[in-house]
């Protein structure tokens, strides 16, 4: 069930006016948990066990650890740790891992075949056990007392608006908010609805429309002209940025209908005058959590500039691998790494010149960088993103794969200027005067029916 | 009082709405009772299932007036020796409803259709020569057979259970429904057809046309594009399924084919080849009908045809439609429609009456 189909939109609508119906916090929380369990068996029912097997482990580890004492909640954490990477090593890496086994063997002329896992990738896997490490973590830490009512905890890993991709919570967050009983406010339900059209019009309106051109130029590279491909690799940046964060918006104000508020994936990034500074404002959830939960206890800053940049190149390098068994993207969280440890700290004759011009100038070059880069984690495989970047560079003729007519090509360019006037200039999604909400409310499912692109396409971070 | 019964009302239509989309008996009854109402009936566009999956009806190019060439009788009826078999899909059919018969067949005393979504249990008669046709249209080639269900699918009535027990494929462990309401199945709570279902329960009434058709309108005459699974050829004539032109989908004329899913095919062809044979059957037939993509827009065709075709080791015997529709000047297929015209059919049907009156000789 994508958030992008007539079964979520019907199944949302049951789920939110059936939670407002019931009068106590026990009743809503057993409805969520349920509605969950359903959204997630929606995709293979079959992986909810794997699920609920890590949900049991962490559930009791970390009632054990706020029990135990010292050497025993250390036993107890990894235990936990172990499940859950466990879980990720077994369905995300095991293949990848025997793969590369099997080519290394054969390099030095020694075919093997050992077996493969037969299965496909739960769906959010690496989302809802980072979600559950930081929960074990924090009650290790003595930051978030361990939660008793197995329903609850159940509910903060499943929580359908965030369970497939994000925005990776903190029980600080969330416990609290799922326990306490909140009435109905339409100021809440107003603005979650406002962020879901937004969400809406990002992924059907501008990131499937862009998907056309992507999927054309990246499945044929060999053939297309260089400038296509120019064109394809910043509407890859755009298609990403949009489907991702246009996810998040969705799941925000799904949440904020219910009265909850999570935490914010995205602010606005292609803004970013560098690297560093990119990364404050993409995927918040995950680099926050890699920042807290790895970059620190490896030392942070706290041991030298040298092992500042190593620890710096270790997180990116896994942040990486999170995103998939690939070495695509092994390769892409590399090079970020790189130019991070390379240009944190380094002072370049531009620094400290705030004119609105060079400010411009940065971002523009930022959003170059991180759309090479995007080539990596968007290719089959390296052979293809290296032809990729070479065919570009080689700025040679051939098939224009825009694949868009001039008009719908200039609509795009449009439609994405919008967006980001939109998210600079408006970026909240607060209307406090009805008759307001409901002209854009009109608007808004006007202009999505009829400019959207409704192919049923997965979300790209749904794969992770 | 109001916003609390709206409220309840709202909850048990959602929860109605969403069983009835995926119940599939309720699904069938719902479909049977409005197929033919003219206002809350089904869309139903009588130019082609493409120009109704993507609701241009409105341009003419895709719908061309009808080509009206009946099927003609073979000239040369045979003796009528044969009991023909003739395992196919959506291209045997004369209409929505009504399928090829008999009469435009040469030499067939007895002939049976087997529906590929439906299979047969057959009894062969000894008295006639026994001939498997096996029909399949590129874009389900290598989805279809790149396993061997056929051979469950298509069973002798009397060695049934050996077969199955022999054969080792999925379609053994499907899942067995178990029907705890009347009408009602578990593994329906996850049918992955459910948002067709609720597009066709909410929507797709023929009073709600216009909004459909507006929209494509828009996508045509602005975007130069159709809406949905379909897409408009390089020529700007023809609609092509989606799934025949992408770069990714196994059913399309140009996504990469690789030799091991060559080799697979022709070894499973062969594995049926000699299944058939064994249990009976004079001779087995390929006939393998080209994507309306492949023929019509054949730059950068992954030659999946003629690959299998012309495969050294392949036992079954081939009639070769993708040879003769290359080479063909007649229009051969519908420009709104995924099928073939009439003049397509009757090519096809000389082909088979070439091979059939053969096989009536021997």
């Amino acid at each position: 069930m994508t958030f992008i189909s007539l079964q979520f939109l019907v199944f949302f609508m049951v789920v939110t006016l059936w939670f407002f119906r019931l009068k106590n916090q026990n009743g809503r929380i057993w409805l969520l948990l349920i509605a969950s369990c359903y959204f997630y068996m929606s995709f293979i029912p079959e992986y909810i066990l794997i699920l609920g097997g890590t949900i049991i482990v962490d559930y009791f580890a970390g009632i054990q650890i706020e029990r135990s004492e010292v050497g025993n909640r250390k036993f107890w954490l990894v235990l936990s740790i172990i499940a859950n990477i466990g879980a990720l090593a077994v369905f995300k890496y095991y293949n990848f891992f025997i793969d590369n086994i099997h080519s290394g063997f054969l390099f030095f002329g020694k075919p093997l075949q050992l077996p493969l896992l037969k299965m496909a990738l739960p769906i959010g896997l690496s989302f809802h056990t980072f979600q559950a490490l930081s929960y074990t973590i924090e009650v290790y830490r003595r930051k978030q007392s361990a939660e008793r009512n197995f329903v609850v905890y159940a509910l903060y890993v499943m929580f359908y608006p965030q369970l497939v991709a994000g925005p990776i919570e903190r029980p600080q967050n969330v416990l609290p908010q799922l326990k306490e009983f909140r009435p109905y406010e339409w100021e809440n339900v107003k603005e979650g609805l406002a962020r879901m059209l937004w969400g809406f019009f990002k992924k059907a309106v501008i990131a499937d429309r862009l998907a056309m051109v992507v999927e054309r130029t990246f499945g044929h590279t060999s053939e297309a002209s260089s400038a296509a491909l120019f064109i394809g690799a910043v509407f890859y940046s755009f298609q990403i940025y949009c489907d991702f964060s246009g996810y998040s918006d969705i799941a925000l104000g799904a949440a904020k209908v219910m009265n909850i508020s999570l935490m914010e994936n995205f602010k606005q990034p292609y803004l970013s005058g560098s690297l560093s500074e990119f990364w404050t404002r993409w995927h918040v959830s995950l680099s926050s959590w890699f920042r807290d939960y790895l970059y620190i206890p490896l030392g942070g800053n706290r041991k030298g500039e040298w092992r500042r940049r190593l620890n710096i190149l270790i997180v990116f390098l896994l942040s990486g691998l999170w995103h998939g068994a690939n070495w695509t993207f092994i390769i892409w969280g590399l090079l970020h790494g790189l130019f991070v440890m390379i240009l944190v700290g380094n002072t370049s004759p531009l620094a400290g010149r705030n004119s609105v011009i060079i400010r411009f100038f940065r971002i523009i070059m930022n959003f170059l960088l991180v759309t090479f880069l995007w080539i990596f984690f968007r290719a089959e495989n390296l052979q293809n993103a290296w032809i990729y970047i070479k065919s570009i560079f080689a700025l040679r003729g051939g098939a224009n794969f825009i694949t868009l007519s001039p008009a719908e090509f200039i609509f795009s360019i449009l439609i994405v200027a919008v967006m980001l006037l939109r998210e600079r200039y408006l970026p909240g999604h607060i209307i406090s005067k009805n008759n307001r909400f409901w002209t854009y409310l009109v608007s808004m499912l006007i202009i999505c029916y009829y400019f959207g692109v409704f192919v049923e396409n997965q979300f790209i971070y749904f794969q992770f | 009082m109001f916003k609390k019964t709206a409220s309840y009302f709202f909850i048990l239509s959602g929860l109605i709405i969403l069983w009835l989309s995926t119940s599939r008996a309720a699904m069938k009854y719902i479909t049977d009772k409005r197929d033919n109402d003219e206002w809350y009936g089904t869309y139903q566009c009588m130019h082609g299932d493409l120009t109704s999956m993507c609701y241009l009806d409105i341009v003419r190019r895709f719908n061309p007036p009808v080509v009206m060439a009946p099927l003609k009788k073979p000239a040369i009826p045979g003796p009528r020796n044969i009991s023909l078999y003739l395992h196919g899909d959506s291209y045997m059919y004369c209409s929505r409803t009504r399928r090829l018969n008999d009469s435009v067949f040469a030499g067939v005393g007895n002939y049976y259709f087997i529906d590929r979504n439906h299979g047969m249990n057959y009894h062969l008669d000894s008295s006639k020569k026994n001939i498997l046709l096996i029909e399949v249209s590129e874009r389900y080639l290598r989805a279809y057979f790149s396993g061997l269900q056929i051979l469950d699918e298509v069973c002798d009535s009397v060695v049934r259970k050996k077969t199955i027990a022999l054969c080792n494929n999925d379609f053994n462990n499907q899942i067995i429904y178990s029907s705890i309401i009347p009408g009602f199945h578990v593994n329906d709570l996850f049918n992955k057809y459910i948002n067709q279902n609720l597009q066709c329960n909410l929507f797709n009434y023929n009073f709600i046309m216009p909004l459909f058709e507006s929209k494509a309108a828009l996508n045509y005459y602005v975007f130069n594009r159709a809406s949905g699974d379909v897409v408009i050829s390089a020529d700007k004539n023809f609609l092509f399924l989606k799934e025949t032109v992408s770069l990714t989908d196994g059913g399309s004329s140009y996504v990469q084919i690789k030799s091991d899913d060559v080799i697979r095919l022709v070894n499973n062809f062969n594995v049926i080849y000699d299944h058939y044979r064994q249990n009976g059957f004079s001779e087995v037939y390929l006939s393998i009908i080209p994507n309306s993509a492949t023929i019509m827009q054949p730059k950068g065709y992954n030659n999946l045809i003629p690959q299998i075709q012309n495969d050294q080791n392949l036992k079954m015997k081939i009639i070769d439609v993708y040879d003769s529709f290359r080479k063909s000047t007649v229009l051969l297929y519908q420009p709104g429609d995924t099928h073939w015209n009439n003049y397509g059919k009757q090519l096809w049907l000389d082909l088979v009456n070439e091979k059939l009156l053969m096989e009536t000789s021997h």
